[in-house]
């Protein structure tokens, strides 16, 4: 495998425009010939597929829910960056691709970034061409907010919804090219396999999920645009039908895996209160604007709050601390994700943790005196009446009891500079590339990576391959490599279905995938969330492995494979998250720094900050696969950084 | 049979502009039914029913009056069986949904408001129309006219009815005096007056009527909304507005056929 | 908490469905309704009694729309403002019988048990639920100023979730709020209003022809909307008919 990340010549602000002047391109005529398949209907694979039918390319859409509009990324509640400047307060496309490269703990390509800073001002414009109603001024002009890890204000928002409400604007773009008949749309459909002919991505082998058929789908490109993986660790933000399988699968044919021990950690999550508990739920990072953080400053306080004692109110202000604004004065409760989260932890292990013990307060007392009730009602009203109704309190009245949890993966697929992945013909977009975010993402970014990766980039870079494809002619999804990939499929379907089946095992007690998953989810967070180190990541391996084991032994899914049947889904998701638990605690092991996300204990600063090693690790680590239990090699695709001063990540 | 394609919304702006029609004959109704409350031996009244009866744009819109309430009965007919085709499956447990109260009843207040027309038009209307038998009455100078002619009818016409002191009206025959006066080639008009003052002392007609208007009242309660919902004026800045006036409105008409059968009944 | 759960079991689109009976105990009054079925699923599994329940979820934070269930004869539940996802178990009694029935409407068929299939809504956005816009081209966002209440209006309108729960609602599985809440959306905005009389057109065209019912001003749509989408959506959206049918851009 070599890796080429294909950048374009000349200074970082031409490269994308050099490339577009000359990158190939397809006749008008032509487009119509060319087929291309999108799996992911969320922000990256809506815009990419309804920009692609718009262009005149036949495309087939695919998602496993039961319509386009109900992705995952719908529940991303703060808002979109965007390099527009309409505060006045200093932004700029260089300061965006500061920003982002900084955040991500100088652990993303300079290349990359700076294109996604550039094209995020007309993202914006798209999005309001679509009738997305971003919040505005009293004059009528868009309004802005601040997020973690800027000190501009450069967010756009839709109330505590913006990304439905960018995914309905996406949605509706697609549902255009769909009556338009230039894009198919195929729901509850799950890709399980690609096809590759010739070193060429071909297409898909699809389960149709309410009749169990297996199908397939030629063309002459695949997009995967499938969201990223984090339900390895089963209680996240995640929906519960997100998954890593799509990405999954095509790394098993050959597509390189990059950086999957990237894994953001969000602060600001309502904590978890119990075992029979399926999800975490998000508290937007705009609560952070005017919510303060803190715990007790003395631990016989924590201690008594902990017991039911003491309530919150009862701490005196000079007996609270303010541990994010005491440790980084300059940034505050701004600070980035992986900061935030892990001086929560820092003080829960220190025994000052509210709750259960691992929760800390999130205040608005401060904000409801300073704006008054209804500002803040205004602005975060929705956040507040959720909170209410999954924890049964007031957050008006009582601080929020907040914790960190699982919430995006900065790793994903390798892509190089034109998102394809090491397959040619395959192109990966959105948070199942690993391109943008470096070692950790800012917040409101990865809505604008979706975006730029679907509306501005692929629509350009695709071209570039599919130029020279017309020459190919219809893809045949009758070829023999179709029907080895669909009789894997079958295989691997009646391998898992048998598990449980045995006769002998009826006596003993088996145990559904839900709970696997549970135990799964439970390891990767113990010793491989959000510190880790070469103790915990070997006990970690050690576990995961005796895990699968045990599910091979006695998992039991029920029904057949030619029904709806959901327990089947997940038990193939479950399948590939045991080796994509393992390849995440490889890279985690061989990553010998702490940076961004990826917290090492081995490395880090006297006052607990992550220590990065740029002269050995300023690399990305692209994995590759060679089958179920082989040891998965690594290549590595040097960082050069050629316009950005490396420097100290601080927030102080 | 290919039936024109009317499209939900335009069905349903239908029933309502029908509805809205007949609301406001309601309005006229009531309002025109107070006369009764005079004492005038029904000069006014009869008056009144006799411009209504001959007067030939009222005679058009009768015919308009009837065929809205017809289309509009067929109309939220043909909509209720679409609406029921909608839910071919339904649900075991009941609805529990906080609703619009009088909405879902709707169809079933129509359903009696038309029971209780046939109970109406027999007293009233039918005997316009001839259907059935009722009061009588006839204009005085015609009765004056008779006398000269036929003395013996213009006697019969004295002795049998109750003589409208100021009035043009000769009024209260009955059926029989009808025969006789209309041999004499007299215009005999329905008595509406005496007939309404006479049903009213009945204790049980009183109670079927006030039965009768409840139900309109329930009726007009959800529909006068609706239409200004319907016609897309309902909005959040008259929404309010306008559901009070709708309960005015309701209240007014209704109020207004109680007072006229209770004042009746009770001697006003 | 212990209940008597009565949940609709069918196999598949064209088998006939009953309800079956479970009992369930040691519920934590913190668990959510759908963790509930959960634990139950488990139970169903380990001990091997029947094929799992099968219901639409996804994001369990109430916002994807995919969940839906009609418990006790209320969408979504008994509570307002919420997803199926967002009920928790404290808002019932120890003891209670709990009804759980599928979406009922000819347009939304029962797939298994208590998924439907709810296409349809797609089917009525493809007809003309969004602005026409390809990639590129547009001005820049801040050249169209909108009014702030309009904007908001907008917001209130376009927050629909896509759940169902209004036409599940309603006596006559109607429509309206959901197509009222798209066409209120696209209408409120200047960039939408070019195509207005376009777009209510086909939609409600498509609305009538997928089979929902017509709209009888019940509101039970409104009272069971997760998202308090108000019925002065489907107000606007007849005020947009009747536009539409005078409209000087009428092409039929």
């Amino acid at each position: 495998m070599k890796l080429d990340s294909k950048i374009p010549s000349g200074p970082l602000a031409e490269k994308w425009t050099n490339y577009k002047a000359s990158q190939k391109l397809v006749n008008p005529a032509n487009k119509r010939k060319l087929d291309i398949i999108v799996v992911g209907t969320g922000l990256a694979g809506a815009s990419a597929a309804a920009s692609l039918g718009a262009m005149g390319f036949n495309v087939d859409i695919f998602c496993i829910q039961d319509s386009p509009r109900r992705a995952h990324s719908i529940a991303a509640q703060g808002g979109i960056n965007a390099a527009k400047n309409y505060q006045n307060d200093g932004d700029s496309v260089e300061r965006l691709f500061r920003d982002t490269i900084k955040g991500g703990d100088y652990r993303a390509r300079e290349a990359n970034v700076y294109r996604l800073a550039e094209v995020s001002g007309a993202i914006i414009d798209q999005c309001v061409a679509q009738g997305v109603p971003f919040a505005r001024d009293y004059g009528g002009l868009l309004d802005n907010r601040s997020f973690g890890g800027a000190q501009v204000s450069r967010t756009f928002y839709a109330k505590g919804q913006t990304g439905q409400q960018l995914l309905l604007g996406a949605y509706g773009a697609l549902s255009r090219e769909i009556a338009r008949g230039t894009v198919k749309l195929h729901t509850r459909s799950e890709m399980m396999d690609l096809v590759v002919v010739d070193g060429r991505a071909r297409g898909i082998i699809v389960r149709n999920l309410v009749t169990g058929d297996l199908e397939r789908y030629a063309a002459h490109a695949v997009v995967i645009a499938t969201g990223g993986y984090g339900n390895v660790y089963y209680l996240s933000t995640n929906a519960m039908n997100s998954n890593g399988s799509a990405a999954w699968v095509c790394h098993r044919k050959g597509a390189a895996f990059a950086n999957p021990c990237y894994v953001q950690i969000h602060p600001t999550c309502i904590p978890v209160h119990g075992d029979y508990q399926s999800k975490l739920t998000l508290m937007s990072e705009s609560l952070r604007n005017d919510g303060r953080i803190w715990v007790p400053k003395k631990k016989e306080d924590a201690e008594a709050i902990r017991a039911g004692k003491l309530k919150p109110n009862d701490i005196a202000e000079e007996n609270r601390d303010y541990y994010l604004e005491r440790r980084y004065p300059a940034f505050g409760n701004l600070v980035p994700r992986d900061v935030a989260s892990r001086a929560a932890k820092e003080r829960c292990d220190a025994g000052y943790g509210v709750g259960t013990g691992y929760a800390v307060y999130l205040d608005f007392a401060d904000a409801i005196q300073r704006l008054g009730k209804d500002v803040v009602e205004q602005k975060y009203g929705n956040l507040f009446q959720m909170y209410q109704k999954i924890t049964d309190e007031n957050p008006y009245e009582t601080p929020m009891m907040i914790y960190p949890a699982i919430h995006y993966t900065m790793g994903g697929l390798w892509v190089d500079y034109e998102l394809q992945t090491t397959i040619p013909g395959l192109f990966a977009a959105g948070e199942a590339n690993f391109s943008d975010h470096g070692a950790n993402r800012l917040g409101a970014s990865a809505l604008m990576q979706g975006l730029a990766d679907g509306y501005f980039v692929l629509p350009y870079t695709m071209q570039n391959y599919l130029a020279d494809q017309i020459y190919v002619g219809k893809i045949s999804a009758d070829a023999p490599e179709f029907d080895e990939a669909e009789k894997a499929v079958r295989e691997r379907l009646n391998r898992l279905l048998k598990i449980g089946q045995v006769e002998t095992l009826r006596a003993a007690s088996p145990h559904s995938v839900d709970d696997f998953h549970k135990r799964l989810g439970k390891i990767m967070w113990e010793y491989c969330g959000m510190a880790r180190n070469t103790e915990s990541l070997t006990k970690a391996k050690q576990l995961v492995t005796e895990l699968e084991d045990e599910f091979w032994k006695n998992v039991f899914i029920p029904g057949t494979a030619n029904e709806m049947n959901p327990e089947l889904e997940k038990a193939c998701r479950l399948e590939d998250y045991f080796e994509l638990a393992r390849l995440i605690i490889d890279d985690a092991m061989h990553r010998e720094e702490s940076c961004g996300g990826h917290f090492r204990t081995e490395h880090q600063t006297e006052d607990g900050e992550t220590l990065r090693d740029d002269e050995h690790f300023m690399y990305v680590a692209a994995w590759e696969y060679h089958g179920h239990g082989q040891p998965e090699t690594m290549e590595k695709e040097p960082l050069v950084y050629e316009h950005i001063q490396i420097a100290k990540r601080n927030y102080k | 049979m290919n039936l024109p394609k009317i499209h939900s919304i335009t069905k349903k702006i239908l029933v309502g502009a029908l509805g809205a029609f007949l609301g406001f004959f309601l309005l006229f109704h009531a309002s025109a039914n107070l006369l009764i409350l005079r004492h005038d031996g029904g000069e006014w009244y009869n008056a009144f029913c006799h411009f209504m009866g001959t007067y030939y744009i009222v005679k058009v819109l009768e015919i308009g009056l009837f065929a809205s309430l017809l289309l509009h009965a067929v109309m939220a007919i043909w909509l209720a069986i679409e609406n029921k085709r909608a839910r071919p499956v339904g649900y075991k447990k009941p609805t529990r949904s906080k609703t619009h109260r009088g909405s879902k009843v709707q169809m079933w207040t129509g359903i009696l408001i038309f029971a209780c027309l046939i109970m109406h038009f027999t007293d009233f209307y039918f005997v316009k129309i001839g259907w059935v038998q009722g009061k009588y009455m006839a204009k005085s100078e015609d009765v004056v006219t008779l006398k000269t002619i036929q003395p013996e009818a213009f006697n019969y016409a004295e002795q049998h009815c109750e003589y409208s002191a100021k009035g043009n009206w000769l009024g209260n025959f009955n059926a029989d005096d009808k025969a006789v006066l209309e041999a004499a080639s007299l215009e005999v008009e329905p008595d509406f007056y005496h007939k309404a003052r006479e049903k009213f002392k009945i204790l049980h007609i009183v109670i079927a009527y006030l039965f009768f208007f409840v139900v309109v009242w329930f009726h007009l309660r959800h529909g006068f909304p609706a239409i200004f919902q319907t016609f897309g004026l309902y909005n959040y800045k008259y929404g309010k507005a306008i559901e009070v006036l709708g309960q005015v409105f309701n209240w007014v008409v209704c109020l207004m056929f109680t007072v006229t059968v209770l004042g009746v009944y009770f001697g006003l | 908490m212990k209940f008597t759960l009565h949940i609709w079991r069918q196999e598949n689109a064209r088998a006939k469905g009953h309800f079956e009976t479970y009992p369930i105990d040691g519920i934590s009054p913190d668990c959510s309704f759908l963790e509930m079925l959960d634990i139950l699923n488990e139970h169903l599994i380990n001990d091997r009694i029947a094929h799992p329940v099968c219901f639409d979820n996804d994001c369990r934070e109430g916002i994807c729309g995919m969940c839906g269930l009609y418990i006790n004869g209320r969408p979504h539940g008994n509570d307002d403002g919420i997803t199926t996802c967002q009920l928790h178990m404290r808002k019932f009694r120890d003891g209670d019988e709990i009804w759980i029935e599928p979406w009922r409407a000819k347009p939304f068929p029962v797939i298994r048990d208590l998924i439907v299939d709810r296409s349809a809504f797609d089917k009525i956005i493809q007809a003309g639920g969004y602005i026409s816009t390809t990639t590129g081209g547009v001005p820049d966002a801040n050249m169209i100023p909108i009014p702030k209440h309009a904007a908001d209006m907008a917001m209130d309108a376009a927050s629909c979730i896509g759940c169902g729960a209004c036409v599940a609602a309603c006596k006559n599985a109607s429509a309206m709020l959901f197509v009222g809440a798209k066409i209120s959306h696209l209408a409120l905005l200047p960039q939408g209003r070019v195509e207005a009389a376009d777009r209510v057109r086909k939609m409600v065209c498509k609305m009538d022809e997928l089979g929902f019912g017509n709209c009888t001003n019940t509101y039970a749509c409104e009272a069971e909307c997760p998202k308090l989408i108000k019925r002065q959506n489907i107000s606007r959206l007849n005020r947009q008919w009747i536009g539409a049918l005078f409209g000087r851009d009428r092409r039929e």
